[in-house]
């Protein structure tokens, strides 16, 4: 088997994370990857007890790679493993709800069964096989419900797969159940969704985020290895900041969007969650790349972000040297919680301690991407919701003339936040508004993609909270849309922007049972996912973390 | 690209007066051109969504909140700068092929219409009121 494996450091790293992912499967054990597996319920914290493994710190680990030596070495089948994560699922879902459609159980087996069968044949398995995923549920899977967390979409079953999925089951994945979001993913906290509200696995009485929050919290507590989420101003990252897990935002046209229900097309992206770097890199490498259904996907080439990761050494005390890293200081000022902002100034100092040259960089136009994302996501989903008028799928509402069954089918079907953004959007594109509303926030754009680019030229990458606050309680905002927004400030510029960013867990704030998680985001240049990948990754397996275990899993 | 041209085609229809007296003083002048508070009936009448009396009380408020926190912006001095209608990341390079391709699974599509008979989608009347 060809070995891609080019940094030496990697063969001297004690590390459990190095393992690069072979682009050619082989049905026996890998030699290089000798490890203990990973308990699935991992442990502890310093404000809880462990459960059965000891209380040291514990770097994140790849279930993907674990799972994969497991299931290849034969120590354990994939019907195992989904067994496991399927029993898992049961136990904490009346919880924290993170799902809307859990996948047939006998399908599961079946495909875990189907995999079994052909590493006892000795023939090849994907890349992914074995690895149980959860999914948004505005991404289309043509074997089961896709509502985008609305009830104009209930029951609904599309008639194909979303690209990403489609790349993800050819890999060998497969799907445990569709996630819920706020509706079509409008929304902050997922109390928007058209069909039940989850709950972060971190404190039940809390948001896990959103709108991916059901993607988030299924990764935080287990139920799945990994997740897609979709984010169109902060969510992916912000519920991956509010559950403790890694969230990726790709570039804008990183990953397809075709199947992904449109929201605001000049800003979405389908991203991804997992507990590791290193398993954020395998699924991103799946998804990614050029699809003739999606004009905006680009063609641009797509690395094996896992097997460039570099491992920790021992020996190696500065692993970042010479990395130029801008803290943007608009994102830590007024209004920002200030457990988040010395969790943020903890991962600075903990990156300065790793070799980079950590700077203050100041972005004047950053408050300004606020009411502009909002103005354009606003104004692009009354446009793209549209569709939605009870004709040719969705349910509808009868009715003896035709304005009447549109009219009455999207106010029975949409939730009272969708029918607001359509109306202000609807208002902000009506004629003769078009410049000061619409083509203003444009204008905005280009001022905040010119001051990313210039903060980008003198660093490589830029950090910032993922959000102004950890997880706030169900029901906190509900009633008060601007103090909604403004938990997006952090990440909206980014999506302004087409830029990547990845939110690593990097501390825990008082509150809630345990302590509540606070994210790191990192910003790159577009198309410099492995750079942030890279840095994360380190960020990572040097943090004195108890590997960010809800204490939801250690009680049920 | 078409969105250039629809750009152009709708600022000439609205042109606001703007008198610029510097970027400290440009507010007022912006905004006092005809930018009417949002009317939530009308709004709802043009995006096809029947409120009820009880939803456009609620909602009223909401928006004209939101609306105005948008109006900051009109205090941003912004000539000359362009607009961008996206992030603008290598897109578009290579359009595919113009050609038609069959789907291969037309009656999973054709079982989610709510109404149909074959091989029509049905509706009921339409009727032009405007």
């Amino acid at each position: 088997m060809p070995s891609p494996i080019q940094n030496p450091r990697l063969l001297l790293s004690h590390c459990r994370l190095h393992s690069p992912f072979p682009p050619k499967p082989h049905p026996t054990v890998s030699r290089h990857i000798h490890r203990p597996s990973r308990p699935l319920l991992r442990a502890s914290s310093a404000t809880q007890q462990p459960l059965a493994t000891p209380s040291t710190t514990t770097p994140a680990s790849s279930d993907i790679l674990s799972v994969r030596e497991s299931i290849l070495s034969r120590r354990k089948t994939v019907t195992e493993v989904a067994g496991e994560y399927l029993d898992r699922l049961r136990r904490t879902e009346p919880l924290i709800r993170s799902f809307v459609h859990v996948a047939d159980e006998e399908a599961v087996m079946r495909q875990a069964a189907e995999i079994d069968g052909r590493v006892e044949r000795g023939e090849e398995v994907g890349e992914l096989a074995g690895v149980l995923v959860g999914v948004k549920d505005n991404i289309c899977t043509a074997d089961m419900p896709s509502t985008g967390g609305s009830r104009i979409l209930e029951g609904y079953r599309p008639a194909f797969d979303a690209t990403a999925i489609g790349r993800l089951r050819e890999r060998g994945a497969i799907i445990v159940g569709k996630t819920n979001l706020d509706e079509f993913g409008m929304g902050s906290s997922t109390e928007a969704s058209g069909f039940q509200v989850t709950a972060n696995p971190w404190d039940t009485s809390r948001v896990p985020g959103g709108s991916s929050g059901g993607s988030a919290s299924a990764v935080s507590a287990r139920q799945c290895m990994v997740s897609l989420g979709s984010d169109t101003g902060g969510s992916v990252r912000q519920p991956a900041s509010f559950c403790g897990v890694v969230g990726m935002k790709p570039t804008y046209g990183r990953v397809s969007r075709f199947g992904l229900m449109a929201y605001a097309s000049s800003l979405d992206v389908i991203g991804c969650f997992s507990s590791s770097v290193t398993d954020t890199a395998i699924l991103l490498r799946a998804i990614s790349g050029y699809d003739r259904f999606d004009a905006t996907s680009s063609n641009h080439e797509v690395p094996d972000y896992a097997s460039q990761l570099v491992s920790v050494d021992h020996f190696e005390s500065k692993p970042l040297k010479g990395l130029r890293v801008g803290m943007i200081c608009e994102t830590l000022g007024d209004g920002v919680d200030i457990g988040v902002v010395s969790s943020i100034q903890a991962a600075s100092v903990h990156l300065e301690e790793l070799g980079c040259t950590v700077t203050e960089v100041s972005m004047p136009s950053f408050s300004l991407g606020l009411p502009a994302y909002y103005i354009l996501a606003t104004s692009e989903s009354s446009s793209n919701l549209s569709r939605y008028d009870g004709v040719r799928y969705g349910n509808q509402v009868a009715a003896d003339e035709i304005n009447s069954l549109y009219g009455d089918s999207r106010a029975n079907g949409f939730g009272p936040e969708v029918k607001m953004r359509i109306l202000m959007g609807t208002y902000a594109l009506s004629a003769g508004y078009y410049d000061a509303y619409y083509k203003r926030a444009q204008q905005v754009r280009t001022l905040v993609r010119k001051s990313f680019k210039a903060a980008l030229e003198q660093n490589d990458i830029l950090i910032s909270p993922a959000a102004p606050t950890p997880a706030y309680k169900i029901g906190e905002k509900t009633n008060d849309p601007l103090a909604m927004y403004a938990g997006d400030t952090m990440t909206v510029n980014v999506n302004l922007a087409g830029l990547p960013a990845l939110v690593v867990p990097c501390g825990v704030v008082e509150g809630g049972p345990a302590g509540l998680p606070v994210g790191l985001q990192m910003i790159g240049a577009a198309f410099d996912e492995a750079k942030l990948l890279n840095v994360g990754h380190i960020f990572e397996q040097t943090l004195q973390s108890n590997g960010f275990v809800p204490p939801l899993l250690t009680n049920c | 690209m078409g969105g250039g041209a629809v750009t152009a085609l709708i600022s000439r229809a609205t042109a606001p007066v703007k008198l610029f007296f510097g970027p400290r003083q440009t507010r007022r002048a912006f905004r006092c051109s005809a930018l009417q508070p949002p009317d939530v009936p009308r709004l709802a009448e043009t995006a096809r969504i029947s409120l009820s009396p009880k939803e456009v009380e609620e909602f009223a408020p909401k928006i004209r909140q939101v609306i105005d926190w948008f109006g900051q912006l009109q205090a941003v001095d912004l000539e000359n700068i362009e607009p961008s209608l996206r992030a603008d990341n290598e897109v578009g390079v290579d359009p595919r092929q113009d050609q038609p391709v069959e789907f291969e699974n037309r009656e999973a599509m054709l079982a989610a219409v709510p109404s149909y008979e074959d091989p029509y989608i049905k509706l009921p009347k339409v009727l032009n009121k405007e």
